[in-house]
C-alpha cells in the first residue's frame, strides 16, 4: 500500500506543513478546510465531552480519506499533561470504529522519534529530512510574518480590505511554491506587496491581544475570523502565539522559567498545556497597557478552565477590558458577533476615556 | 489552631488521613459536613460554568469552610493540598494543580498548602515540610504521620474484608467505576449505592477492588519475585493480559482503572456502571477505553453522567432498566 499522507489542519500553517511531506517525496491531501460541515461530521463520530479540537481535525480528515488518503500524521505531547496527548489514540479508534481503514502514525514530538517515524514511512535520506525541514521552516515563518503585518495593516490601510487580499494572494503564493531556490524571490515579493500599501500614519488606535489556547487562537476558521474582524473594526490585534513560539518553548526551557518567575503571586504550578502563558501574556499587556484583552478556548479545555477565574481576577484589579469566548460546535457565528461588536464598542470607550483622562491631566 | 479540610475532591484521595495527621499534630479539624444541596449551590454560583462538577462542589465546601467579615473565622486555615505527582509518576488531574491558588481567590481565610509531587521528593519529606510550616518539630511529624498511615491502613484493611464478603454474595453483582470523589460522596452520586441495594444488586466499587501492584514493580522485580509469590495469587503479569488495548495514561487513574477492569473481568460480574461528572475531560478519555474492554467482552454498560442538574427520578429509572436488562 503505497501511502497516501493526511495530517491535522491547522489555521494557514496547513500549508508549511503540506509542502514538508511534500519534500519528503510523499503524495499528500492536505485536510479539507474547516466548515460548519466539517465540523459536524467530525462531532457526530468524536466522543461527546472531548475537547473541541480533536473533533475539527477529526471532521478535517474524513474528506481527505474520501478523496483517498490513508495514513494520518498526528503529533502528541503538545502541551504537558492535557488531553491533547490522547487525540490520536482516541482519533485512530473513533475512525477504525466507523470503518476506515487507515495507517495512524502517532509519534511524540521529540527529534528521535520524529525522525524515525519519518524515515519509516517516506525512506528519505537524512539529508533530505534536513532539507525538508528547513524549507517548512522558512515557509512557517513568511506565514507567520505575513499574519502579524496583516495585524499590523488592517486598522490603519486607506482602502479597506487591502491587507486581506494582499494576505490570501500570499498564501496561494506561498502554497504553490516547490522549490526552495525560488522562495527568497518569493518573499521578497510578497513583502514589498505589504509595504506598498497606503496607511494613515500617526494613528491612533486601540490596541486588543488576544490569548487562550493556542489552536484556537491560531486558527482563523474556528475562531470565526476574530483577527481580521477586529482589524476591520479598526483595532490593533496582537497576539504571540504561534507555532515559532510553542516550539522555541519546547526546545529552550528558561522561557517557562521566566513565566512562572512573573506570575508566582497568581498560580505557584503548572496546569498543563498553555495555561501558564495565558496569564503571563495578560499580565504583559496589561503592563504595556492594551486597551483590551480576548481569551479563546475551546469549551471545557482543562488548562484554559482552571485559569480562567485568575485571568477574571486580574480583569478586575486592573479594570482591563476582558471578554472570554469558548467555542464548540454549537457556538454560531452570529452569537460570536454581537458579542465582539458589543466589545469593541467598550474598547473605543476605554480607549478614548484613557486618552482624555491622560489629556486633562496634562493640560492641569 | 483550627485547620479546616474540604471533604470533597482531593480529600477523597486519601480519606480520614488528613484529619488524623493534623489532630495528632495538635490541632482541631474542622471538616466540612458532607455534601448537601446548599453547599453545592454555593460552589455552582462561585465556580467557572465550564470547570467540572466535582471542583464546583469542592468550591462549596471551601465556601462552607470561610467566613464572612463581621463573623468569627470558623477556622485558621484551610488546607487544600496541591497534589502532583504519585510514586510512579503518573499525575494527578490538571485541574488538582490549580486548586490552592483558586481557592485564594475564593476565600478569605488564609490557606494552608504544600506541593505533593512525588517524582521529586518522597511524600514524607512533603509531610516533614508541611509540618515545619505549622512550627511542629520532626518527632511530633514523624509520630502523626506514622498514626495516621496506621488509621488509613486499618479502614483499607476493613474494606478488604468487606470486598470479600461482596464477592462472595449470591445477588448480581454491579461494579461502579468512577474516581473516589464521586463514588464515596452520596449527595454527588445521588445515593447510587443505596437505590442499588434496594433494587436488589450488590454495588462493588472499582476503588474497593484490589490493586495489582506487583505488575507495577521496577524493571524485573515482578518477574523475578513471581516464582516466589506465585501461591498468593496477586499477581497479575502484564504478559498475562493479551495485547493492552489501551494506551499508557499519564493520569494515576488511568491505569488504575484499566488494571482493575482487567481483573473484574474474572470476577463473574452482572453489569457495570460508570459515573463521571460533567466536565471531566479525563474520563473522556477514559470511558472509550472502559466501554470498549466491556463491549468486547459482552457486558452490560451503563453511562451516567452527573452535574448539578441531575434529578433523582430520572436517575432511578435509568438504574431500573439497566437491572431490568441484566
Amino acid at each position: 500500500m503505497k501511502p497516501i499522507i493526511t495530517f491535522a489542519r491547522w489555521g494557514n500553517y496547513t500549508i508549511a506543513f503540506k509542502t514538508l511531506f511534500e519534500q519528503l517525496g510523499l503524495e499528500v491531501i492536505p485536510p479539507e478546510k474547516t466548515t460548519s460541515e466539517t465540523i459536524a461530521e467530525g462531532a457526530r463520530i468524536a466522543p461527546e465531552m472531548y475537547c473541541f479540537p480533536m473533533k475539527v481535525t477529526l471532521g478535517n480528515y474524513l474528506p481527505a480519506l474520501k478523496k483517498g488518503a490513508n495514513t494520518i500524521f498526528m503529533v502528541q505531547n503538545v502541551g504537558g499533561s492535557c488531553r491533547q496527548r490522547y487525540y490520536g489514540v482516541i482519533q485512530e479508534k473513533v475512525l477504525k470504529e466507523a470503518g476506515h481503514d487507515i495507517n495512524f502514525l502517532d509519534f511524540r514530538a521529540a527529534p528521535k522519534d520524529i525522525y524515525s517515524t519519518i524515515k519509516k514511512i517516506s525512506g528519505a535520506s537524512l539529508l533530505q529530512i534536513l532539507r525538508a525541514g528547513r524549507f517548512f521552516f522558512k515557509k512557517l515563518h513568511l506565514i507567520e510574518k505575513i499574519e502579524k503585518l496583516a495585524q499590523f495593516y488592517r486598522p490603519r490601510e486607506i482602502e479597506k480590505g487591502t491587507a486581506d487580499k494582499i494576505l490570501t494572494d500570499s498564501l496561494l503564493k506561498i502554497e504553490k511554491a516547490d522549490k526552495e531556490k525560488d522562495f527568497s524571490r518569493i518573499k521578497k515579493e510578497i513583502l514589498k506587496r505589504f509595504s506598498g500599501i497606503k496607511i494613515e500614519k500617526n494613528k491612533d488606535l486601540p490596541r486588543i491581544a488576544l490569548v487562550g489556547e493556542i489552536y484556537t487562537v491560531c486558527d482563523p476558521t474556528i475562531n470565526f475570523e476574530v483577527e481580521r474582524k477586529l482589524g476591520l473594526e479598526g483595532i490593533e490585534v496582537h497576539r504571540e502565539m504561534d507555532i515559532t513560539y510553542h516550539l522555541k518553548k519546547l526546545i529552550f526551557p528558561w522561557k517557562d522559567w521566566i513565566i512562572q518567575r512573573k506570575i508566582n503571586p497568581y498560580l505557584r504550578s503548572t496546569v498543563g498545556g498553555h495555561g501558564r502563558d495565558a496569564i503571563y501574556e495578560m499580565l504583559h499587556y496589561i503592563e504595556e497597557d492594551f486597551d483590551g484583552i480576548i481569551h479563546l478556548l475551546p469549551m471545557a479545555c482543562m488548562p484554559e478552565v482552571t485559569i480562567r477565574p485568575i485571568l477574571e481576577k486580574l480583569h478586575q484589579e486592573s479594570g482591563i477590558p476582558f471578554l472570554s469566548l469558548s467555542l464548540d460546535e454549537q457556538v454560531a457565528e452570529a452569537g460570536v458577533d454581537t458579542r465582539l461588536e458589543a466589545f469593541v464598542d467598550l474598547i473605543k470607550n476605554y480607549h478614548n476615556q484613557k486618552n482624555s483622562y491622560i489629556r486633562n491631566s496634562q493640560e492641569v | 489552631m483550627t485547620i479546616g479540610i474540604p471533604r470533597a475532591l482531593v480529600y477523597w484521595k486519601r480519606p480520614h488521613f488528613w484529619e488524623t495527621f493534623f489532630e495528632e499534630l495538635g490541632f482541631k479539624v474542622l471538616l466540612s459536613p458532607s455534601t448537601n444541596k446548599e453547599i453545592v449551590e454555593m460552589g455552582v454560583k462561585v465556580a467557572d460554568p465550564e470547570t467540572c462538577f466535582s471542583n464546583k462542589v469542592y468550591f462549596g465546601h471551601l465556601i462552607w469552610l470561610d467566613y464572612s467579615p463581621p463573623a468569627v473565622p470558623k477556622c485558621d486555615f484551610i488546607f487544600v493540598p496541591r497534589l502532583k505527582a504519585t510514586e510512579e509518576k503518573l499525575e494527578y488531574c490538571p485541574k488538582f494543580f490549580g486548586l490552592p491558588d483558586l481557592g485564594k481567590i475564593l476565600v478569605k481565610t488564609p490557606i494552608l498548602t504544600e506541593n505533593f509531587d512525588e517524582r521529586k521528593e518522597k511524600f514524607e519529606k512533603t509531610l516533614k515540610r508541611l509540618g515545619g510550616k505549622l512550627n511542629k518539630n520532626r518527632g511530633e511529624i514523624k509520630k502523626a504521620q506514622e498514626l495516621a498511615f496506621l488509621k488509613e491502613k486499618e479502614f483499607k484493611k476493613k474494606e478488604k474484608q468487606e470486598f470479600s464478603l461482596k464477592i462472595q454474595s449470591k445477588k448480581p453483582k454491579i461494579v461502579l467505576i468512577s474516581h473516589p470523589y464521586n463514588l464515596y460522596d452520596d449527595y454527588v452520586n445521588l445515593r447510587m449505592k443505596e437505590k442499588l441495594e434496594k433494587l436488589g444488586a450488590e454495588p462493588i466499587f472499582v476503588d474497593e477492588v484490589p490493586n495489582p501492584k506487583c505488575d507495577r514493580s521496577p524493571f524485573l522485580m515482578g518477574w523475578v519475585a513471581q516464582p516466589f509469590l506465585k501461591g498468593c495469587g496477586e499477581i497479575l503479569n502484564k504478559s498475562q493480559i493479551p495485547n493492552l488495548n489501551w494506551p499508557k495514561f499519564h493520569w494515576e487513574f488511568g491505569n488504575e482503572i484499566m488494571e482493575k477492569i482487567q481483573r473484574i473481568l474474572s470476577y463473574n460480574i452482572a453489569g457495570v456502571i460508570e459515573i463521571s461528572s460533567f466536565g471531566c475531560g479525563c474520563d473522556a478519555v477514559i470511558k472509550e477505553f472502559v466501554e470498549k474492554t466491556f463491549k468486547e467482552n459482552k457486558i452490560p454498560f451503563l453511562y451516567l453522567m452527573i452535574d448539578e442538574q441531575a434529578g433523582e427520578a430520572g436517575i432511578q429509572t435509568r438504574l431500573e432498566a439497566f437491572m431490568d436488562t441484566i
